[in-house]
């Protein structure tokens, strides 16, 4: 059904072709669709995993192309693609439309997932050589470019959900690869559920501007949105919560962890990195029809944004499972992305073209970073599970000493993340610093509140990087922690050659911001919060080459010590005058986050099961074991599950309460169901 | 200026070790030894420089770069600090955002270092060196974000010219400066109460029990930059405590030095006569700092009228 629907897009596309000759370039990007449906449908018939794999690398390579070369122009500042052409009722019209956001996003979603296709060739190598076919899956990769180029190009809203939902089936039926497992086909359902959830707020909300306009063109939902009418802040609201449910915004995180941990390495770095920037790229092309916003948008997507990195970068910190780790710390992403998204927003609206820019180029480019290094983190834990077969940190170790390249590549992207400089995360980290402490909101309280949201940030940063450090420093580091964990190899070049990309990228972009600025110009330039885009990061240009230098420094450094101590004098590690050390008397990873757990239990409630010995000399052996659940998972789970309970406990607590606070609180529940109802008509 | 930067140059060389032998000093003073000579430190770390490293047999290549790294970073945020009271080696807009995160690369590097060791003690001290970490980066950044909006500045040198003198509110924003400043320096350079850098029971420590492993000219480089850690933060909060600050003069300059010189003996004293913290209590004494970083800056809007 949806195949076909995509189907009919593409025939309609092909007979555009001869009606607007002067939108070829456009045309080129749409000619992906058909070169990635039919490379799916390929991999799907195909037998052999061999032929299906390479059908998705060379479709998803020529859709790549294509879709480079017909956005190339507007990234350089060419004029926006156009294409529209008629279509029976209730459509009435399909458009499309490539400006500069669209192009920016199509720009790295393709070839991130060409490359996290071809790292997929490698990781599911021992699932085929036990008689697993992988067609499917590789006709999945291709559908979710197909829903990049439907959602980032598409102008009408029919389209923009077709694509939408695409990428939602899609990345539900990738993540149950290993569907045998009960565990998994949980976390693809409650995956499943959340993003339905999702989409019934923004359907509700595309009803909601369907009704005021009557239309589904984005054009005319722009000149609805361009005044501020009673409605607007509904909407605002309905497609904010829909798009931070897709983005995995606190609090509508709870399905993102346990999907990550449940899905294929290459599914997860393209679902936290690629697919689910698609709730920040919609975010943004709504703000641009909506125009200047209002004050209290601004504040709300800042204080939102903060939020959401303050509890997903805490929420890191206990994770034992790898790749949980890193799909928390993609919801304080998406975060410190919508922090950036929250200055522009601010400063758009007071008429400070430096503060607007600072955010947005922040925001925009927080986001491309995220994808550079969050996928590179994910390819490294999915090379070390397919190694060791868990990615349980209490059972690594030493890692480093027989993987030493995903090692050095793990680290890369765990210094990028931790935003230290000179890697790319410390580049965006640092533009929406530039405008948190520009001082120049219209208040001096304005003014203090963007100092106190910096001072987040760096917390931020600093609780980061200890993530980063005890992910790396127990996995990698050491000696192996569980003599029974299966011995390391490196991954093959399929996997490798992946990953080393997206360092290169990390390194590139912080190295020469440049680059990254150069894709997100013509984004910009949409933006009509007046100033210049170089005069307003000109103050950074300090920065950038103190961290350029460094970077020097440090690899000449590296580079001298390395060559020195390779004839150095070894020993054992120093273990203060005790002379049997096990492994086992390492330092753990619950053990490294145990002080800061205790500074924020009320963040990190732990559940901790124990059976302690009692005797002076104990005959049975005892054991304890700690946890930490998600609290707000575990919170919506005693909701739904206990519900009755809950709500019998709290009608048996209203007598008791004393009859006058009773009749307070139904007055003031009438008061404001009052407010609400009549607060949008002139009284 | 260029006269200016070589004293930059020579201070940044020889103060770090004199401020750590004048601590030492101070210590043995006050416990009624006469004390090593003041430039120990120095011949310390010449003589490590003569010997060779040894490294761990579960170390990897990390492990011998850690301590350059650190040293690197050291030197590298001492770039722009204002040593001699005004005119850092290099300043730029938001100079003080790479300070901050240029200190959390060398921690994070000493830290991974410590993991790499597979000790059964390395990993406490770097454990508790990330725990703190988290809260002191944000008092950093509130106090001089503080600074910055009241001085309306976007440079760490210029944040930290004279502020009392502005009236109406700066010395609450000033005092509180001066707090928070204080315990980033007790904290960073591992100093009492937070941490004891004289013990050798591994259980009590931050720092000590990070570098337990290292030796010869490693160890010589995180001394070295330890050190020098030490003089820029006493040179940050010698250049907010000094009258002169911001002019390129004599005086300013002899003044910072003087009141790094007499920071240290300050610090001397707190580490003789108080005990150091429980560990559980130091997150305690940070969110003091973070508290007067908050009231800084809200005195920064109490002052502009801002506040109700």
């Amino acid at each position: 059904m949806r195949a076909n629907a995509a189907h009919r897009t593409l025939s309609a596309s092909a007979r555009s072709h001869a009606t607007h000759r002067d939108n070829s370039v456009l045309t080129s990007v749409l000619l992906s669709l058909p070169v990635l449906l039919l490379g799916a449908a390929l991999a799907l018939g195909l037998r052999s995993n061999r032929a299906a794999a390479a059908v998705a690398v060379v479709t998803q390579g020529i859709a790549s192309v294509l879709v480079l070369a017909g956005i190339a122009g507007v990234l350089r500042g060419g004029p926006t693609l156009v294409m529209s052409w008629p279509w029976p009722p209730p459509i009435d019209e399909i458009a499309f439309r490539i400006d500069g956001l669209g192009a920016f996003f199509l720009a790295w979603s393709l070839p991130m997932t060409l490359l996290g296709t071809i790292y997929a060739v490698g990781y599911l190598e021992p699932y085929f050589a036990k008689g697993r076919h992988g067609g499917p899956h590789f006709g999945l990769l291709n559908l979710v470019s197909v829903s990049f180029v439907l959602i980032y190009s598409a102008q009408n809203a029919l389209v923009f959900l077709l694509g939408w939902e695409t990428a939602a089936v899609a990345a539900w039926l990738l993540v149950i690869w290993d569907y045998q497992k009960q565990k998994i086909r949980f976390a693809g359902f409650n995956y499943l559920v959340s993003t339905h959830v999702g989409l019934f707020v923004l359907v509700a909300a595309f009803m909601l501007l369907h009704s005021k306009t009557g239309s589904m063109d984005f054009g005319a939902f722009g000149v609805f949105l361009a005044h501020a009418t009673p409605a607007r802040p509904t909407i605002f609201i309905l497609l904010g919560t829909s798009f931070a449910l897709k983005s995995a915004f606190f609090p509508f995180h709870t399905w993102l962890p346990r999907a990550h941990s449940a899905a294929p390495a290459h599914v997860s770095a393209l679902m936290s990195g690629v697919i689910h920037k698609a709730g920040l790229f919609a975010f943004l092309r709504f703000t641009l029809l909506m125009g200047r916003p209002e004050e209290w948008m601004g504040w709300s997507v800042l204080a939102f944004g903060a939020l959401s990195a303050f509890f997903g970068v805490i929420y890191t910190s206990t994770q034992r499972d790898l790749k949980r780790l890193l799909g928390y710390s993609s919801t304080e992403n998406v975060g410190i992305a919508a922090m950036g998204f929250g200055v522009g927003y601010l400063g758009w609206c007071w008429g400070n073209p430096t503060l607007a820019l600072c955010g947005f180029v922040g925001g925009l480019l927080h986001l491309f970073n995220h994808a550079l290094f969050k996928c590179l983190l994910f390819y490294a834990a999915g090379a070390v599970y397919r190694a060791t077969h868990t990615i349980d940190l209490e059972r690594l170790g030493g890692l480093a000493k027989r993987m030493p390249q995903t090692a050095a590549l793990f680290l890369v992207g765990g210094v990028a993340i931790s935003a230290l400089p000179p890697l790319n995360g410390f580049i965006s980290e640092l533009v929406i610093y530039a405008g948190l402490f520009s001082g120049s909101a219209p208040s001096a309280s304005a003014n203090m509140a963007l100092v106190a949201v910096a001072a987040v940030l760096a917390f931020v940063g600093a609780v980061s990087a200890l993530s980063m450090t005890r992910a790396f420093g127990i996995a990698f580091l050491g000696n192996p922690r569980d003599a029974g964990v299966h011995p390391a190899e490196e991954p093959p070049a399929t996997m490798l050659t992946p990953m080393a990309l997206h360092a290169a990228g990390a390194i590139l972009v912080g190295l020469a911001p440049q680059v990254g600025l150069a894709l997100i110009r013509s984004t910009i330039a949409l933006f009509p919060v007046g100033g210049s885009l170089d005069a307003a990061l000109a103050p950074l240009e300090g920065i950038v080459w103190a961290s350029r230098a460094l970077a020097l420094l440090l690899v000449v450094a590296g580079l001298i010590r390395w060559l020195q101590g390779r004839r150095a004098r070894r020993t054992a590690t120093w273990g203060c005058g005790y002379t049997a050390p096990s492994p086992r008397m390492q330092y753990t990873a619950s053990g490294f986050t145990e002080q800061f757990v205790r500074v924020f239990e009320s963040f990190l409630p732990s559940a901790r099961r124990e059976q302690l010995p009692t005797e002076l000399f104990p005959q049975q052996s005892g054991h304890v074991s700690t946890h930490h659940a998600d609290p707000v998972e575990q919170r919506m789970f005693e909701v739904l599950g206990q519900g009755e309970d809950f709500v019998s406990h709290t009608s048996e607590r209203i007598p008791e309460q004393p009859r006058f606070a009773f009749a307070a609180v139904l007055i003031g529940l009438f008061l404001i169901g009052a407010l609400l109802l009549g607060g949008g008509r002139p009284w | 200026m260029v006269v200016a930067r070589l004293l930059n140059v020579l201070a940044l060389l020889v103060m770090p070790f004199l401020l750590t032998g004048l601590i030492n000093r101070v210590k043995s003073l006050w416990s009624g030894r006469k004390g090593p000579p003041l430039l120990q430190p120095l011949h310390d770390a010449l003589r490590l420089l003569r010997k060779t490293s040894v490294y761990s047999t579960t170390t990897t290549p990390l492990f011998r770069i850690a301590p350059w790294v650190f040293l690197l970073t050291a030197l590298g945020s001492a770039v722009v600090t204002p040593l001699l009271g005004a005119a850092a080696l290099a300043s730029f807009p938001f100079d003080f955002v790479v300070f901050a995160y240029v200190w959390a690369l060398g921690r994070v590097a000493i830290m991974l270092a410590a993991l790499d060791t597979g000790s059964a003690f390395e990993g406490m001290g770097a454990a508790r060196e990330a725990t703190f970490s988290t809260l002191l980066e944000p008092a950093l950044f509130l106090v001089i974000g503080a600074l910055c909006l009241s001085a309306g500045t976007h440079t760490l040198s210029e944040a930290l010219a004279p502020h009392w003198r502005a009236g109406d509110g700066s010395l609450v924003i000033w005092a509180c400066g001066v707090i928070a400043l204080f315990i980033v320096l007790q904290v960073e350079t591992a100093r009492m109460p937070v941490d004891d850098p004289t013990t050798h029971l591994e259980l009590t420590m931050i720092h000590e029990v990070m570098i337990l492993d290292h030796s010869g000219p490693d160890l010589a480089a995180i001394q070295y930059g330890a050190a020098v850690k030490l003089y820029v933060g006493a040179a940050l909060l010698a250049t907010l405590l000094n009258p002169w600050a911001g002019t390129t003069s004599v005086l300013s300059a002899s003044a910072n030095l003087a009141l790094c010189a007499l920071l240290a003996v300050v610090l001397g004293t707190v580490e003789s006569l108080i005990a150091r913290l429980k560990l559980r209590t130091v997150p305690k004494y940070i969110a003091v700092a973070l508290v007067s970083g908050a009231v800084a800056l809200l005195a920064t809007a109490w002052r502009a009228g801002g506040l109700p």
